[in-house]
């Protein structure tokens, strides 16, 4: 099950025995053309570079012996079925190669990172609202039914929602962590780390055991926004990683989407400022398949179809047909806004207990849904 | 010479029928008391020949011994100096009637011979009925209460020469007998200070207590401090049907083993709120000799546990078995104790450690993990029986204003006893009299030609994630509100309705909405 090919063992044993930093890494061996025993003979030959390399980069201090870090390692990853791509594998994403700094070495479980061929990144907020998670899985279920596949940072909020969501339809979803790939964080996801293989991958640059240091997830995130072609930003704050996503994704030259939010909701100012600085504004996936007309030509603006993204609204009005009188009056009033069972009974001027059963039932058609302490409220 | 009268020891609230048997003989002066006797028993010699001297009589100068039978039950109180006294008298002939035989006697003596009340009165009388008893001699202070039992004659006493002077007056012991004053006692109005029209907004949780308290569903409520979670408690037991007399009396019995017990019946339905520094003993009863427990004294009545989830762990799990059986055994070396607990179970909680978690307006300041540890450390297996869960939330400015506008609690209990009526008829015969004590078979009946619940129990179950007892629950409570809206089978409504009163927070698809 495991994948690792020779190209990788040598890139891993350079990074692990010579401490060699990535980056640089990248650089020498792009020069050397991507052949790894040039660049091995490189590092091998050049002392000084290696003498420098070790003392700005042996961070741990400790003495280890040579070769031995390295076996352990390799036994780690056999034993755990941790797969290995380098950047010179035909499998390593096309994509991810064009960026500034690709990560010569990819830890993954799943099958997904090899096979994707577009890939959208949904990223926002840990901290987010019933709102920003029915947007997420819209979204993301939409996405993913159409194939396409799902990137996102396996945080709580925002990402686990829409990996989630995607994990459900054919296009799936591909986890990039912060952290090394037998660490699960945040320990609340572990379900999600389980079913994520199944039709998905777990992706990671850095090496099994790291912790997850807050100054890795910069990092992950110029991979999530790498591996993609547009980067979906739902419910973040002004100053949050989800911004950082974006702001790599222009660098990479990467399309840029917001979804808008309440304005009294901090966690969606950094979408509105998003918007405000040139994002797209979603309000439906049309919007972001329009900007990839060149690859999803069904979708072009120039084929005369009408934008679906209408289709919200539609299933609700379809949903709304099989139910009726009394369940209607109590469906219609509750709107966007969560309403309280004394607003409903005042309204409809039911009986409590009428009321209440007419919610159970909306609520078992998922038409609607609990948010909050006995408010009611749609499902979109 | 031999004699013997019967009297009662306590256990627990039950009481144990006693021979006081006395045996006069020759030799030194002296008085003895075997049997188990406690100090309170062994004094009665001083106490008894003290009131049998300064009531006029002769106390016999002669070997006295007095055997308390069943010799190897501890006798505890001062219940025999009565029978002891009338015993010695009886022995020497200094009075005599073949009455004797038919009644039992109980009383504690003063130095002058007057007879004072003893506790557990209502029990005893009980159990003298059962021993098949004509007379029952009880101190006058409480014959009132032995007169609730019926098939007995209460005759009261107020001093040693009086009750002699009755039994020398052979033959007419019916003329003494006490004269039924019970409607006085039970006519005293059964009033409580609180109204549930008190409570402003809260349509849910209103609606939630009134079907607990009918089908007597145990109760959580869950939402933030100052919501009216303790209001709705308290006023729980204004909406319940005023207890029968005979609920009356098993209260009372309880009731006469605690310490603060007035004397009076109780015809009030208890409400216990023990604070979550109780101990165990405490709470489930024990101690020397076993007393009842907050769970016990609060039978027929409501147990409120606020801030249920400080209560300590061990004490919660230990609720679990009376909760099912309704009664809680406290074993003791050669007796154990049994006290019922019949009560309704209303627990409150906050949501989480700040109390705001999922409030609309304040912002709760615990991380998801502090709060998921927070309902990690409530007992899951005592909140899987609590039937109906509800969420409070605080008021809004438009509740404040409102006044009166909800209903009072007396015409919520008229609608509550109609449903507990339907509901006993209906377990005429069967050993559990409301729906939420109902076995499994009972509830498979309710169901088995209902393809109408069949269907919506099945959607159900795909949409939420419940475990045979919640199913149960939910069918149970259903139950309840269609006996509420007086209806012969269960609707889909009732059970839609039902699946309301299941609050929780699912935190596998945690939503929190609170910026």
């Amino acid at each position: 099950m495991t994948y690792i090919n020779e190209i990788s063992k040598k890139i891993l044993y350079l990074l692990s025995e010579y401490k060699i930093k990535p980056s640089a890494l990248v650089d020498i061996f792009k020069k050397n053309n991507f052949n790894i025993n040039k660049t091995l003979d490189f590092f091998n030959n050049n002392k000084i570079c290696k003498l420098k390399l070790n003392l700005n980069f042996t961070e741990s201090g400790k003495e280890e012996t040579f070769g031995n870090y390295f076996k352990e390692l390799l036994n780690f990853i056999l034993k755990n079925n941790i797969s290995v791509l380098n950047i010179s594998d035909r499998k390593y994403p096309n994509i991810l190669k064009q960026i500034y700094f690709p990560p010569p070495i990819l830890f993954f479980k799943g099958e997904k990172i090899t096979k994707t061929k577009f890939n959208i990144a949904v990223v926002g907020t840990r901290k987010c609202t019933s709102y920003g998670i029915g947007a997420a899985e819209y979204i993301s279920r939409e996405l993913s039914r159409i194939g396409i596949t799902v990137v996102s940072g396996m945080a709580l909020g925002i990402d686990s929602y829409a990996q989630r969501a995607a994990l459900k339809e054919s296009g799936g979803s591909i986890g990039v962590l912060g952290c090394g790939i037998d660490i699960v964080y945040p320990p609340e996801n572990r379900h999600l780390y389980r079913d994520i293989i199944e039709n998905g991958s777990l992706v990671s640059e850095f090496f099994p055991g790291t912790p997850p240091l807050k100054s890795n997830f910069p990092s992950r995130n110029r991979i999530i926004s790498g591996l993609c072609s547009g980067v979906v930003v739902i419910e973040a704050a002004r100053r949050s990683g989800a911004i950082i996503t974006s702001e790599m994704a222009l660098k990479q030259n990467r399309e840029v989407f917001a979804v808008p939010g309440s304005i009294f909701n901090s966690k969606a100012s950094g979408c509105h400022w998003l918007i405000n600085s040139g994002a797209k504004l979603v309000e439906g996936i049309d919007d972001i398949l329009e900007e990839f007309s060149w690859y999803f030509k069904e979708y072009s603006k120039d084929g005369g179809k009408e934008k679906t993204n209408t289709c919200i609204h539609k299933n609700n009005d379809m949903d709304r047909d099989d139910i009726g009188g009394s369940y209607r009056k109590v469906y219609e009033f509750i709107g966007f806004k969560p309403r309280s069972l004394e607003e409903i009974v005042k309204f409809t001027g039911f009986e409590v207990k009428e009321v209440l059963s007419i919610l159970a039932y909306l609520e078992l058609k998922k038409l609607i849904e609990e948010g909050g302490s006995n408010m009611y409220k749609k499902v979109f | 010479m031999f004699f013997k009268l019967d009297s009662f020891a306590l256990a627990g609230i039950d009481a144990i029928k006693v021979s006081v048997e006395v045996h006069i003989s020759n030799g030194l002066p002296s008085f003895t008391i075997v049997g188990l006797p406690d100090k309170a028993v062994s004094e009665s010699r001083q106490r008894v020949r003290a009131a049998i001297i300064n009531s006029g009589f002769k106390f016999p100068m002669k070997r006295i011994i007095i055997n308390l039978s069943p010799a190897d039950i501890r006798k505890e109180g001062a219940f025999y100096d009565l029978p002891i006294a009338l015993s010695i008298l009886a022995v020497r002939g200094q009075i005599s009637s073949k009455l004797f035989s038919e009644c039992c006697f109980v009383g504690e003596l003063s130095l002058d011979g007057k007879i004072n009340p003893v506790k557990g009165i209502i029990s005893m009388v009980e159990r003298a009925v059962t021993t098949g008893k004509n007379f029952f001699i009880v101190p006058q202070k409480i014959a009132h209460q032995a007169s609730l039992i019926k098939n007995i004659n209460i005759v009261p006493g107020d001093n040693l020469n009086g009750i002699v002077k009755i039994f020398c007056n052979c033959g007419d012991l019916e003329k003494y007998v006490y004269k039924d004053t019970e409607n006085k006692i039970l006519s005293k109005d059964n009033y409580y200070d609180l109204d549930l029209k008190d409570v402003k907004g809260q349509m849910k949780a209103k609606r939630a207590l009134e079907i607990a308290v009918s089908g007597m569903h145990n109760f959580m409520m869950i939402g933030p401090p100052g919501a009216g979670k303790t209001m709705l408690a308290q006023r729980a037991i204004t909406i319940m049907p005023q207890l029968s007399i005979s609920e009356c009396i098993e209260v009372t019995k309880i009731y006469s083993l605690y310490k603060k017990y007035s004397g009076e019946l109780i015809q009030k339905r208890p409400f216990r709120s023990p604070h979550h520094t109780i101990s165990r003993v405490g709470l489930t009863g024990g101690g020397k000799p076993p007393k009842p427990g907050e769970i016990s004294l609060s039978h027929r009545g409501v147990l409120f546990l606020d801030e249920f989830s400080h209560f300590p762990k061990n004490l919660v799990e230990d609720l679990r078995q009376p909760l099912e059986n309704k009664k809680v055994v406290i074993a003791r070396n050669n007796i154990s104790y049994c006290f019922p607990c019949s009560f309704m179970l209303i627990v409150a909680t906050n949501p989480c450690h700040c109390g705001y978690f999922g409030d609309e307006k304040k912002k709760c300041v615990c991380s998801l993990r502090e709060v998921r540890k927070f309902w990690k450390n409530l007992s899951g297996p005592i909140v899987d029986r609590i039937d109906m869960r509800v969420k409070i939330s605080r008021l809004k400015k438009c509740d404040f204003i409102k006044i009166g506008q909800g209903e009072s609690s007396s015409e919520i209990k008229k609608r509550v006893k109609r449903c507990i009526e339907i509901q006993q008829r209906r377990f005429e015969g069967k050993k559990f009299k409301y729906n939420s004590e109902a076995s499994p078979d009972v509830i498979n009946s309710w169901i088995r030609d209902n393809k109408e619940i069949r269907n919506i129990l099945s959607k159900i179950s795909d949409n939420y994630n419940l475990t045979a007892r919640g199913m149960a629950s939910i069918l149970k409570v259903a139950r309840t509100i269609a006996d509420l809206d007086e209806r012969e089978a269960i609707r889909t409504q009732h059970v839609l309705e039902a699946l309301q009163y299941r609050a929780g927070y699912d935190f596998g698809n945690l939503n929190c909405d609170q910026n």
